[in-house]
């Protein structure tokens, strides 16, 4: 199991955002979390790569402890789980190869980082992950002249970059037209299978979540209210996770 | 060559370049510690003021801040009638756009004082004279500006108005100018608190304000009562400059009044306006003759050629050439000071009280006309262009700081968070996240107030701190029309030059 995750727990001034949350990830598995707005669904994401801390239970990665982890140990964790998000949180204003070498900095010493030392091994790498996203023809461009798909394509070559054993994504087709949105997913679900990537979505695009997904974790007021898989979720399972029938 | 090596070539070019308009202007750290005792000579001698000074300050603070309502008012509003026509996209005259865009260039490339000292000649000697100065010289600067932001307005709707028949002005203020009003507003705002400042030095060469005391006071060495003006002015400052804060965020949406609230802000300040306006003494119009203008305008006509071309080191290049140093210098001495100032300046990063107090000094150090930092500085470095750079470099600090901490204030935390989610450590967070958004702010602060300084670099000589400065007034002082004109004509070109270089480096980024 790539990541277990039991009775996590938090709440926001007395508001519930998670109640007793569990699930297990099996290596290789696309799963998506769905749920309606404020069901805790990015509290979960956030948890998960360590932004914020629950207020009980534990995070299991690769059988290392993510909610005891401090200071060096939990960035030595962090670096094993890649992001992306609805926002794409990239710098405009530098290229796209720039940000994905951003990705390398934990691993560097501080010197080289600070003076952008990237050596020609991280280089080629992040320019063959931009190829593999296809971008290769966009290594310079700074990430404002890019579309919204260019940029969240960026945005997984980033997360690629350390090789990460869990590929979070919160939201990650929001922003996007429809079909850039499939586009992503394509690109996401492909690099899974070829890969191995174990990936955990949010989203609330309930007909994308069940076309590219092995498995549907349903969240609802900060309680897992469904965990199985996609076909065996009904028009009444639905219906429960939404509270009402989705629209 | 790639864009890496691009961006290190221009940077080592820039620094040596700096270094040797440095070297130009003489300047000499040495030198400026050796004598710094002597900054705090005058300081000393201002403080405490002549309390007593302050019921005979009230009349000329008061012509002051009439001059810069009623001329940035009454500027502002030309600028909106004429912008339109200089703008690209709008079907308003083809004919009538190169004429006043090269009018506005010209009036654009002359400091306030010149433009006030020539007021002088033509209106007589007081407040008249500087009303008409204020009102060119925030025209020339306005126009430009708004005509810009038209350029970059969205035109679909001025377009879909066009093609239902309206005509282009009709179709301007209904479909364009609610797009540009917002930016416009705010710019008049701000003309209207560096007008205050500009304002209270135009009595030097004769048009009315607390220019007409500072200067009487500074030659006779009462510093105490210097200290009086000054303080006057600051709180003036201060006090206009809250005005526009408060209005500018009420312009931009940041706070939200009622519109009863709006409307009564809009009569009380045209109240002001109308009050100022009316207060106005008309002009003395006894010594003006035709034949003055046609003096001016022949010496425009016909310059001083052999003075124009003169390579030599009395001839107009070196003049100038000492002028661009001096910005160079004073600018680039001026944002290595403002940027810890802007980073301490904020509230973003530092605890309130801190990030007040500095605001504060700040504030203080902008409302000082820059006449008052060549007097002082003088002291220290002697008459020379070391003077003006120094002078320049203090002047500089008010708005790049301002700016610097507008970028500061206006930071996105998206992407830093994002490299924080991966185990990015916080020095580093800065300098892959944050630094990045700042660069080019920082750049474009650093460059607007170069093209600024190029011009106050020309009045300098007022001081005798170098420049073209002295040499302007000397010859507009002795009717030398053709000199003048020689001088002008160059000031027109170089600062066309600077223009059109700076127009080049933002576009490249």
């Amino acid at each position: 199991m790539v990541l277990e995750v039991s009775g996590v727990s938090k709440a926001y001034g007395g508001v519930h955002a998670l109640e007793g949350v569990s699930f297990g990830l099996e290596k290789g598995q696309f799963v998506s979390v769905i749920g309606p707005s404020g069901a805790g669904k990015t509290t979960l994401i956030r948890i998960l790569n360590g932004s914020e801390t629950s207020d009980g239970g534990q995070v299991v990665l690769d059988g290392a402890h993510m909610e005891l982890a401090r200071g060096r140990d939990k960035r030595a964790l962090q670096k094993r789980i890649g992001t992306i998000y609805q926002d794409f949180a990239l710098v405009d204003g530098v290229s796209a190869l720039q940000n994905v070498l951003n990705a390398a900095l934990p691993d560097m010493a501080f010197g080289p980082a600070v003076l952008g030392l990237f050596g020609r091994e991280r280089r080629e790498k992040a320019a063959r992950l931009l190829e593999r996203v296809g971008l290769s023809d966009k290594l310079d461009t700074p990430v404002r002249d890019l579309s919204g798909g260019q940029k969240q394509r960026v945005a997984i070559a980033r997360a690629l970059m350390r090789d990460p054993a869990l590929l979070l994504a919160d939201e990650p087709v929001a922003s996007l037209d429809p079909v850039t949105g499939r586009q992503i997913l394509e690109l996401m679900q492909d690099i899974q299978r070829t890969e191995g990537l174990t990936v955990l979505m949010n989203s609330h695009n309930l007909a994308l979540s069940q076309a590219f997904s092995d498995r549907l974790i349903g969240l609802n007021a900060g309680r897992v209210v469904y965990d199985g898989p996609v076909d065996r979720a009904g028009e009444d399972v639905i219906a429960a996770i939404y509270g009402e029938a989705p629209r | 060559m790639s864009r890496r090596t691009k961006k290190g070539l221009f940077w080592v070019a820039l620094i040596l370049l700096i270094i040797l308009a440095a070297r130009a202007a003489g300047c000499s750290l040495p030198l400026f510690l050796s004598r710094r005792d002597h900054l705090t000579d005058i300081l000393e001698q201002m403080f405490p003021p002549d309390w007593g000074y302050f019921p005979r300050i009230l009349a000329p603070l008061w012509a002051t801040v009439q001059m810069s309502v009623t001329g940035t008012v009454l500027g502002a509003f030309l600028a909106l009638l004429t912008a339109p026509l200089c703008a690209g996209d709008l079907r308003t005259p083809r004919w009538l756009r190169p004429p006043l865009r090269v009018a506005v260039q010209v009036l654009r490339s002359f400091p306030a004082l010149i433009l006030a000292l020539t007021a002088a000649f033509l209106f007589g000697l007081g407040v008249f004279a500087g009303t008409a100065a204020i009102t060119a010289y925030t025209f020339a600067i306005m126009t430009r500006l708004t005509y810009d932001d038209i350029e970059t307005a969205s035109t679909s709707a001025y377009e879909a108005l066009t093609a239902m028949g309206a005509g282009p002005y009709r179709a301007f203020f209904r479909a364009v100018l609610p797009d540009i009003a917002p930016a416009y507003l705010s710019n008049a705002l701000y003309m209207l608190e560096t007008n205050v400042r500009h304002s209270a030095i135009l009595g030097y060469v004769g048009a009315g304000g607390l220019g007409l005391i500072l200067n009487e006071k500074v030659s006779w060495r009462e510093y105490d009562r210097v200290g009086a003006i000054l303080l006057a002015l600051f709180a003036a400052v201060c006090l206009i400059e809250a005005v526009s804060t408060y209005l500018t965020a009420v312009i931009t949406g940041r706070r939200r009044v009622s519109r009863r609230c709006r409307r009564a802000l809009m009569a009380g300040f045209g109240l002001l306006f109308l009050f100022c306006a009316a207060a106005t003494a008309p002009p003395d119009l006894s010594r003006t003759s035709v034949q003055t203008v046609k003096n001016m305008l022949g010496g425009l006509v016909r310059p001083d050629w052999s003075f124009f071309f003169d390579t030599g080191p009395g001839g107009l290049g070196r003049l100038l050439l000492e002028t661009v140093c001096i910005a160079l210098a004073g600018t680039a001495a001026g944002a290595l000071v403002a940027l810890p100032l802007a980073l301490l300046g904020t509230a973003r990063l530092m605890p309130r009280p801190v990030a007040a107090f500095f605001r504060f000094v700040v504030m203080a150090v902008r409302s000082v006309p820059f006449l008052i930092y060549g007097l002082i500085f003088i002291r220290v470095t002697g008459p020379g262009p070391f003077t003006g750079v120094l002078t320049i470099a203090v002047c500089s600090v008010g708005l790049i700081t301002k700016r610097f901490t507008e970028a500061i204030d206006g930071l996105d935390f998206r992407a830093s968070h994002a490299l924080a989610a991966m185990g990015v450590g916080p020095v580093l967070r800065v300098r892959y996240a944050l630094l990045p958004q700042l660069g080019p702010a920082f750049g474009s602060a650093a460059l607007y107030r170069f093209d600024v300084n190029i011009r106050e670099a020309s009045v300098l000589g007022l001081v005798g701190a170098g420049g073209i400065g002295a040499p302007l007034i000397f010859a507009m002082n002795q009717y030398a029309w053709d000199q003048a004109g020689a001088i002008a004509i160059g000031l027109v070109l170089l600062v066309l030059i600077i223009d059109v270089i700076s127009a080049r480096l933002r576009r490249a980024g």
